[in-house]
């Protein structure tokens, strides 16, 4: 029998899962990320982290950084990829992504459309990746995990995201369009 | 019959895809079919829910991997 007609491919692999489901399996994963390395669920942080190593590979020194001051920061860098778990489970998050889209035979190289979009790109996330660290935290670190710890901070986060969310959106609508 | 006209969103993550559906459907007179191609999964779900909410059909077909063309058509 072909598997592509196959029930149980279709539900599990091909067709996206409801958002209802979605939300469930992140809620009870990110009790685990909590339980089992006592840190909140966060992803831009340890892209940070990913940052510091590339520029040490290179020959660069953040010991004086003050975002690398912490003695938590400072052991976190010494440990390496291998000992961060939120290293690992960005890893994990990229190669997941990547293995549902090939099991659902929906993987592609995406052809780049225009230089505007390259550049919108860049600049999205350079703007993202700024913010998400002087906000101590993206949509995932300082929202989610946020409104999940009962933080106040998390609602007054998300209010401000959905700010910046009505100025990107007519920025995108003026210059995309 | 009425016409039928290609929007190509290849290549354009949400919402953009969505955005131009909406924009090039106002353009359409009712009967008229629209062939929305996408290449980004997640208009493969927004595109196809905001037009079945407006009451048009809609029929999505798979043409390569990761690739789809959304048909449809203006009823009102």
């Amino acid at each position: 029998m072909d598997i592509k007609n196959n029930k149980y491919y279709k539900l599990w692999f091909k067709d996206p899962w409801t958002y209802i489901s979605g939300a469930i399996l992140l809620s009870l994963f990110q009790i685990v990320t909590l339980t089992t390395t006592n840190d909140p669920w966060g992803v831009s942080g340890p892209f940070t982290n990913w940052g510091a190593w590339l520029y040490q590979a290179l020959g660069g020194n953040v010991d004086k950084w003050y975002y690398f001051s912490s003695k938590g920061a400072q052991a976190t860098l010494a440990g390496g990829f291998l000992n961060d778990p939120g290293s690992i489970r960005n890893l994990g998050i990229i190669v997941g992504a990547l293995l549902a889209a090939l099991l659902a035979s929906q993987f592609k190289f995406k052809k780049i459309k225009s230089l505007k979009q390259v550049i919108a790109a860049m600049a999205g996330g350079l703007l993202m990746g700024y913010g998400a660290r002087i906000g101590f935290g993206c949509n995932i670190g300082a929202l989610y995990s946020g409104i999940a710890s009962l933080s106040v901070s998390g609602w007054v986060f998300a209010i401000f995201l959905f700010c910046g969310a009505i100025v990107g959106s007519k920025f995108l609508v003026k210059f995309f369009m | 019959m009425g016409k039928e006209v290609m929007l190509d969103c290849l290549g354009e993550a949400c919402p953009v895809p969505l955005i131009k559906t909406e924009n090039a459907l106002k353009k359409l007179t009712i009967g008229d079919l629209l062939i929305v191609h996408i290449d980004h999964s997640c208009a493969m779900k927004n595109v196809p829910e905001w037009a079945r909410k407006e009451g048009h059909n809609v029929e999505i077909e798979e043409v390569d991997d990761g690739e789809w063309e959304i048909f449809i058509e203006k009823a009102k």
